[in-house]
């Protein structure tokens, strides 16, 4: 999967193509409207995360002239601005997903997936880990075809643990994930264990599942 | 009152000031006019009679009547001037000519009459000379000079408290469209109208035009703080955004040993915080700013259900059993989100300072005709002085609380910009009701 970065702050272009290389994606960066362009132009890309302030335009400008061709591009807008506008001008303009700055790594991997899953028109619906298979369209997991029954947060979790495979994902991460981007300062981060306790019971009927670690006082890591 | 009636009354009543001074007037006029007019035509004619008056005639007036009483009277047919002319003693003299009021009673007729009553000798002998003038025509033109000022003047009150009203109203108009206009209906100074008002006062125009030029600056002031939020957050977030990725990509490094991993992950929740402040702040100055667009319509029933559902877990996890008790179908025009986030606010808040096993109840209903929802809690409660506080930006109401002390800002902040009254009532260690009461 090709992945073109428009971002005007380059270290943060680099965190983000550092970690999506090591997730598999092949990514690109651009620094400005024209070099976005240009690149678009040139290069055959799956997904393209956008920023919207850029130094020699505004992001909606690539958006609307990339919309313009019948490319079935995936487009994230990322914006730092957070306002309501923007939302709903990005999402008219035809943008597929939104991210407001600061944005977790492991949140924007699930978006992307989530986006690209949706343009190409849901032909990857299973994601398998240790025997057990997420099949995303109906929210169901099963092992060796035994399925198990799991709540739409439990599910959620797992899916996003699986994404985001061999990393440590904080209980923090975890929390916005499920509960959104809530405004509330120092929220109680805990209730995700609770949902997490649950979601290992279930798998652990079926089999070992020492791949699903805790990380203490942090989070949760899938080893694949 | 406003101002028209006022100055219409207060004119009414200096007008009708006037017309009771007249008219208390009117008698002192009537004596000092009517009187001396009267008086002069007394002496005239005392002067006629007593200059062709010699003894022949006053014994012709007097002694030749025959009769005993030594009084000469003589009248004219309609009682309206009468003379008489009596001998007294020469002692009883008095002064010469005095003029007196007095009623009198001529064959029969009572009558009031102005009277000159005049002293004098001849050859030895005292006589008094009275003449005297009816009143009673003067009486009834005073009569109807009364009548006639009050009608006159009651016409002129009514004409002139109408003339004043309508007039002081056109004066006024113009005053009155700049309020309509130009203040009431602004909400934010974007769409303030600063087309001229077209006033003949040049009170009106000046006041115009410094509401004017008010509104531009309130609108550069607005203007350029809606620019500093958009940099704030620009140069804020970005190197939150920076270092969160650095963080993160440092977290996945296999090198980390378990101190390293926990000190990481505190400094990303640190981060987390900030990132929370300063949007929390951002809101609050979104909100006061006027950025949000409040014309979508709200349903509290669905609000509440939502909540209920994304709080399940905390309102679970502590033991509280949740009532929903909304009955009325009320509708409010806001903005869903920031109506969402103060109900949220609220709520959580309800959640965090309630005990264990204790309960939420949401219920609505009617307070003197404004809709009302109150959020009930069983929680630790707040003393007088905490809730004078708790709406304030990072007021913390105890040592040991949590969080930054912004929830409740961003509630009133949102509360005042949709012209909803949040009223607090707490019991300590009973519990708290926020209630909001809509316009």
């Amino acid at each position: 999967m090709n992945v073109l970065i428009v971002e005007d702050n380059k270290e943060i272009a680099e965190e983000v193509c550092d970690f999506l290389c090591s997730a598999g994606y092949i990514c690109k960066i651009a620094n400005n409207c024209a070099d976005a362009l240009e690149e678009f132009g040139s290069n055959d890309y799956d997904a393209m995360l956008l920023d919207l302030g850029l130094p020699d335009g505004d992001g909606f400008e690539v958006l609307k002239a990339i919309r313009k061709t019948k490319s079935k591009i995936a487009v994230i807008v990322l914006t730092a601005r957070g306002e309501l506008d923007d939302r709903i001008n990005g999402l008219h303009l035809g943008a597929d997903d939104y991210l407001t700055k600061p944005f977790a790594l492991t949140e924007l991997a699930a978006r992307l997936f989530a986006v690209i899953r949706r343009i190409h028109g849901f032909t990857l619906n299973n994601l398998g880990i240790h025997g057990f298979l997420l099949q995303l369209q109906d929210y169901k997991v099963s092992f060796n075809e035994v399925s198990i029954n799991l709540t739409k947060k439990e599910f959620d979790i797992f899916q996003y643990l699986v994404l985001n495979k061999n990393r440590v994902i904080t209980r923090l991460q975890l929390t916005e994930h499920i509960w959104g981007d809530i405004l509330e300062i120092n929220s109680d981060s805990n209730f995700i264990d609770v949902h997490v306790r649950n979601l290992r019971k279930k798998l652990d009927k079926h089999t070992s599942i020492d791949w699903f670690e805790t990380v203490r006082n942090v989070g949760y890591r899938i080893n694949e | 009152m406003k101002i028209k009636h006022q100055l219409a009354i207060f004119n009414a009543l200096t007008r009708l000031l006037v017309i009771l001074i007249l008219w208390l007037m009117l008698p002192i006029l009537v004596e000092n006019v009517v009187y001396r007019h009267i008086n002069n035509g007394l002496i005239e004619k005392k002067k006629k009679f007593i200059e062709h008056l010699n003894q022949q005639e006053i014994n012709d007036f007097i002694e030749n009547k025959g009769d005993s009483t030594e009084t000469y009277s003589q009248f004219s047919t309609l009682h309206s001037e009468f003379l008489v002319l009596s001998k007294v003693s020469v002692k009883f003299r008095q002064k010469e000519t005095i003029f007196k009021k007095e009623y009198r009673i001529i064959e029969g007729e009572e009558n009031e009459y102005r009277i000159l009553q005049y002293h004098f000798v001849y050859e030895n002998q005292g006589y008094q000379l009275e003449i005297g003038s009816s009143l009673s025509e003067v009486n009834d033109l005073t009569f109807i000079i009364r009548l006639f000022i009050i009608i006159v003047l009651v016409i002129i009150l009514l004409v002139t408290f109408l003339a004043d009203t309508v007039y002081i109203e056109y004066l006024l108009k113009p005053f009155y469209k700049i309020i309509d206009t130009k203040i009431k209906r602004v909400n934010e100074p974007e769409v303030f109208d600063h087309t001229p008002i077209n006033a003949k006062s040049r009170d009106f125009r000046e006041l115009d035009l410094v509401l004017n030029q008010m509104m531009d600056r309130i609108a550069d002031v607005f203007k350029k703080e809606k620019q500093f939020i958009s940099n704030v957050s620009h140069e804020l977030l970005t190197p939150i955004t920076l270092l969160k990725s650095k963080l993160e990509n440092l977290l996945q490094n296999g090198s980390l040993d378990d101190n390293a991993i926990d000190k990481i992950a505190g400094s990303l929740k640190t981060l987390d915080m900030l990132k929370k402040i300063i949007n929390n702040l951002l809101l609050i100055s979104r909100i006061e700013n006027n950025q949000y667009q409040s014309n979508e319509n709200i349903n509290f029933q669905e609000i509440i259900s939502e909540l209920q559902e994304d709080l399940q877990d905390r309102i679970e996890d502590k033991g509280i059993r949740f009532f929903n008790k909304i009955k009325h179908d009320f509708v409010f025009r806001g903005n869903k989100t920031l109506i969402h986030v103060l109900i949220y606010n609220l709520v959580t808040n309800a959640v965090k300072y309630n005990k264990p096993d204790g309960e939420i109840i949401v219920s609505d209903g009617l307070l003197q005709d404004r809709y009302f929802i109150s959020i009930a809690d069983s929680g630790i409660g707040l003393s007088e002085s905490q809730i004078e506080q708790i709406f304030n930006r990072f007021a913390r109401v105890s040592a040991d609380q949590e969080g930054q002390g912004l929830g409740l800002a961003i509630a009133k902040s949102i509360a005042v910009f949709h012209h909803i009254e949040i009223k607090v009532s707490s019991v300590i260690n009973e519990g708290t009701v926020f209630t909001l009461l809509f316009l």
